[in-house]
């Protein structure tokens, strides 16, 4: 049985922030994430009258923490992509205090960045993926969206941690000892991707180095470091992901539950019928484009599994340069909101997508980088199962300027 | 002409491991229940629940593996094999493909001339098992019913190398392979119960030659004889082929026990295998696998040699003894206890297990247990009963339960060894065969048999037949 005291991932450190607690708050979660007994269709006709038999670890850790959950349908099938209007809708008319949300793509950060709030994707394994209706299961991940970083803080806290029911987590001493609590002391020294920055245009660019003054002026020191093979992250995540997603998507057969053809001749032809009734054009596309790497170009999918390696490799890297690395959270531009393919689907996830890939925890900070309306976001991305300090950094610069303010 | 042609057999075993749990989920593998009865939301592939992999199921394949002579890599990993079809609801299978547990083992089967050949295999790897489908009829509608409690049930799949070339040697392929799991208690391997299920994989090529050709693969056999039926049924077949110069081509074909013929069955689509990301890796430690190689038993081959040299028994006795576990513990057990193995040997294939046969008694089960056997056998031994009276006690100790000397008792078996009483006796005997007596005394040995069955007659079977004919060979000379 999970408790707080047993659980490594949760052992104090001690400043106010982190005593934080979800109790008494309202949590939104979106209909991919079990709730015992409420429908989890995650916004597809293929889980249609799916009901959860138990929460979510994530769920039932906030509600023992005296968290209330308030479920919201998806309008995303499957929770991929984009709709930053669902979370709006729940966090704008303060329906909820924070909000969790799953993050494939970046979904979490880009739909913070575009609500001017605070979205945190947790590194890959830090929390558990039990009642989560994934898709990519090697880069689904649990996220959080709230006005406030303290509740996203708190709320992180009380989920993270092994739990039994989702073996794939890591060791908790791997986790804890990426997290020194010592390491806050020391000045803070914030990285820039080039490649990334030669990707940017000059507003983007002028955007972001507005950013980097507040930063330096919080006491961070800025530099340049290099991270090759940055661009390959959209490409590995779309061979991987579409790959993964057409093996977890197999078990929608429209049997046990979700929606059934009517009129079938034979279980095959039920099955292929459910299934082109279900799924949606984009599910559709993606789902095939995973077949046809799986079926036809098997050495696709295995040189981007290598460039993946390669990518996890190279992020190590960064950590020997400096101790976290900034970027905007999105490109400008309004998103698409009905994605017309795969290329569209990816397109605002181009500057999350890398940390989804190499699994690195990442934490959009908003109103920092402004472009002309537009929040794009300050993505700050640190070490796998470094969580902790990304948050403590980011909460002392907010405490900071806030107080100033 | 006529070629003379080689078959080249490779085989495929799926092995049902000797599992309490299934091998993603803790749900119980016992076979009868009520259909879906042993399952979860794990085996059910429910979204949002990942499979958690069992270590008991680990621990079966290692001692597997070990058992079969095979390398254990030190790390393994799962990957989906992706099929679609009804017994497999989750569109995939999880199974090692790109990094399967084992690698390099080899099994050494008897050859007809007492000596060994031995038979590579390539690998080992670990999948769960699919649920079982039941077509039925509702009124007039076919339904198609899926029965779960299947699904998710740990087994290995051992791979040989091509190193097979008669049915025959694929029999005992099968057999050794059999005694060698069962010895390590990882699985039962009854292809009866479906525990054990065997593809064949054969080619034809003229002697001589090493090339490989288009195999043919079989399926459907129920027991080690129909393998080696179907395979020779297939050997047949492709050399007809040959003769008539139609090419084999690469298919899978099934048997058909009521016909004794393999007939072409539509191809299942084979997907591809993509790695699982919600399996960890499995990475054995060293210490983990030494404190395994420690628990394997003396295997069958050392314990055949070792039975030779220290009980001093033929090999045949020895291999016979060690092909079971249980047999050579009841054997080593009784001979402890100072019957001569020899003896011991004897009475335990010639008499012991027939009965237990006829009462359909399993050898763990025996009420004649080793140190019951052992007494008896001493009562033989020290000539106070002799072999028919022997028989007839084990006999009762099947249901009687108390010890073979107080059966003796009760029973009157004890031997007749008092010289006096015997003299008198066959004196008797000599007085009313008297041609019997003239005849042997002319030279018919046969006579002493006849005078022998008569002594024995007279004494209700109880009389030392050593001292008996000591006495009749005396006073008829």
């Amino acid at each position: 049985m999970h408790s707080d005291v047993s659980n490594p991932g949760n052992s104090a450190h001690g400043t106010a922030a982190r005593n934080a607690s979800p109790a008494g708050k309202r949590v939104g979660v979106p209909s991919n994430l079990s709730v015992k007994g409420l429908p989890t269709e995650a916004g597809s006709l293929a889980l249609r009258g799916f009901t959860a038999l138990e929460d979510a670890t994530v769920v039932r850790r906030l509600k023992e923490c005296g968290a209330q959950p308030v479920s919201w349908a998806l309008s995303r099938e499957l929770g991929l992509g984009l709709c930053p209007e669902d979370l709006s809708r729940v966090l704008g008319n303060g329906q909820v205090d924070f909000s969790l949300m799953t993050d494939t793509l970046g979904e979490a950060r880009v739909a913070a960045a575009v609500n001017g709030v605070f979205g945190f994707k947790p590194s890959y394994g830090m929390v558990s993926r039990f009642g989560l209706v994934g898709v990519v299961p090697s880069m689904d991940c649990c996220g959080f969206l709230g006005k406030n970083l303290d509740d996203i803080s708190a709320a992180f806290r009380a989920v993270r941690g092994k739990d039994d029911r989702d073996p794939s987590m890591p060791d908790p001493e791997a986790c804890a000892a990426a997290d020194p609590p010592e390491s806050l002391d020391s000045p803070v020294s914030v990285g820039t991707i080039v490649q990334c920055m030669n990707g940017l245009d000059s507003a983007e660019r002028t955007a972001l180095e507005k950013a980097l003054s507040r930063l330096e002026s919080l006491g961070a020191t800025v530099r340049e470091v290099e991270f090759q093979g940055f661009d390959l992250a959209r490409l590995v995540h779309n061979v991987v992901g579409s790959v993964e997603a057409s093996s977890s998507c197999g078990k929608f057969d429209g049997v046990r539950y979700g929606h059934r053809a009517s009129g079938a001749k034979n279980w095959n032809e039920m099955y292929l019928r459910s299934r082109a009734e279900s799924f949606g054009t984009l599910v559709k596309a993606y789902l095939f484009q995973g077949a046809y790497f799986q079926f036809q170009d098997y050495p696709a999918f295995e040189n981007a599994c290598r460039i993946r390696s390669g990518l996890v490799r190279e992020s190590r890297r960064l950590w020997e340069q400096a101790d976290l690395v900034v970027l905007p959270t999105r490109r400008p531009g309004a998103a698409p909101s009905n994605p017309a393919d795969v290329g569209e689907l990816y397109d605002p996830f181009s500057l999350t997508l890398w940390s989804n890939v190499t699994g690195l925890p990442s934490l959009s900070l908003p109103r920092l980088v402004l472009h002309g309306d537009s929040d794009l976001g300050l993505q700050l991305v640190g070490p796998l199962f470094g969580d902790e300090r990304l948050l403590r950094v980011a909460g002392q610069w907010f405490q900071t300027m806030e107080g100033v303010r | 002409m006529i070629m003379d042609y080689e078959a080249v057999i490779g085989l495929e075993i799926h092995v049902q491991l000797n599992c309490r749990t299934k091998m993603f989920c803790r749900c119980s593998t016992r076979v009868g229940d009520e259909p879906n009865r042993n399952t979860c939301p794990i085996c059910l592939w429910l979204p949002g629940y990942l499979p958690r992999f069992s270590r008991e199921s680990l621990e079966r394949a290692v001692l597997a593996c070990l058992s079969l002579h095979c390398e254990i890599r030190k790390e393994s990993a799962f990957d989906q094999k992706v099929y679609y079809y009804p017994d497999l609801p989750k569109g995939y299978q999880l199974s090692q493909f790109h990094q399967p547990l084992a690698l390099n083992g080899w099994l050494d089967i008897p050859c007809g001339d007492g000596a060994a050949k031995r038979i590579r295999i390539r690998k080992i790897h670990m999948e769960e098992d699919v649920a079982k489908l039941v077509h039925e009829n509702e009124g007039r509608t076919p339904v198609s019913l899926v029965d779960f409690n299947r699904a998710g049930v740990p087994l290995v799949e051992i791979v040989t190398e091509p190193d097979i070339r008669s049915p025959r040697e694929a029999m005992e392929f099968l057999r050794a392979l059999r005694i060698q799991l069962r010895y390590s208690e990882s699985a039962e391997c009854s292809m009866e119960q479906g525990t054990m299920r065997v593809d064949a994989n054969v080619s034809l090529r003229p002697r001589g030659s090493s090339a490989l050709n288009t195999k043919v693969e079989i399926k459907n056999m129920n027991s080690i004889r129909s393998v080696g039926d179907a395979v020779a049924y297939e050997i047949q077949r492709q050399e007809t082929c040959l003769a008539a110069g139609e090419p084999i081509v690469l298919h899978t074909r099934l048997w058909d026990p009521d016909n004794g013929a393999t007939l072409p069955m539509r191809e299942k689509f084979e997907g591809p295998c993509v790695p699982d990301p919600s399996v960890p890796r499995i990475v054995i430690e060293d210490a983990w696998l030494e404190d395994l190689k420690a628990r394997l038993p003396e295997m069958p081959a050392g314990k055949t040699d070792r039975f030779v040299k220290q009980y001093q028994l033929s090999r045949e006795e020895a291999s016979f003894l060690a092909s079971e576990r249980e047999l050579s513990d009841y054997f080593e057990a009784t001979a402890a206890l100072g019957a001569s193995p020899r003896t011991c040997v004897q009475w335990i294939s010639g008499q012991l297990l027939p009965l237990l046969k006829e009462g359909n008694i399993a050898l763990t089960d025996c009420p004649a247990a080793p140190d019951r056997l052992a007494g008896l056998l001493g009562l033989l031994d020290r000539e106070e009963i002799n072999a028919n009276a022997a028989k007839e006690v084990l006999r009762r100790m099947m249901t009687d339960p108390s010890p073979p000397e107080r059966i003796v008792e009760e029973c009157g078996f004890r031997q007749v060894s008092a010289e006096g009483e015997l003299e008198a006796l066959v004196d008797r005997v000599l007085a009313e065969n008297p041609s019997a007596v003239e005849n042997y005394r002319k030279g018919a040995t046969k006579a002493m048999g006849f005078l022998m069955g008569r002594a024995m007659q007279a004494s209700g079977g109880k009389a030392n037949p050593r001292l008996l004919k000591e006495i009749l060979a005396r006073k008829s000379a």
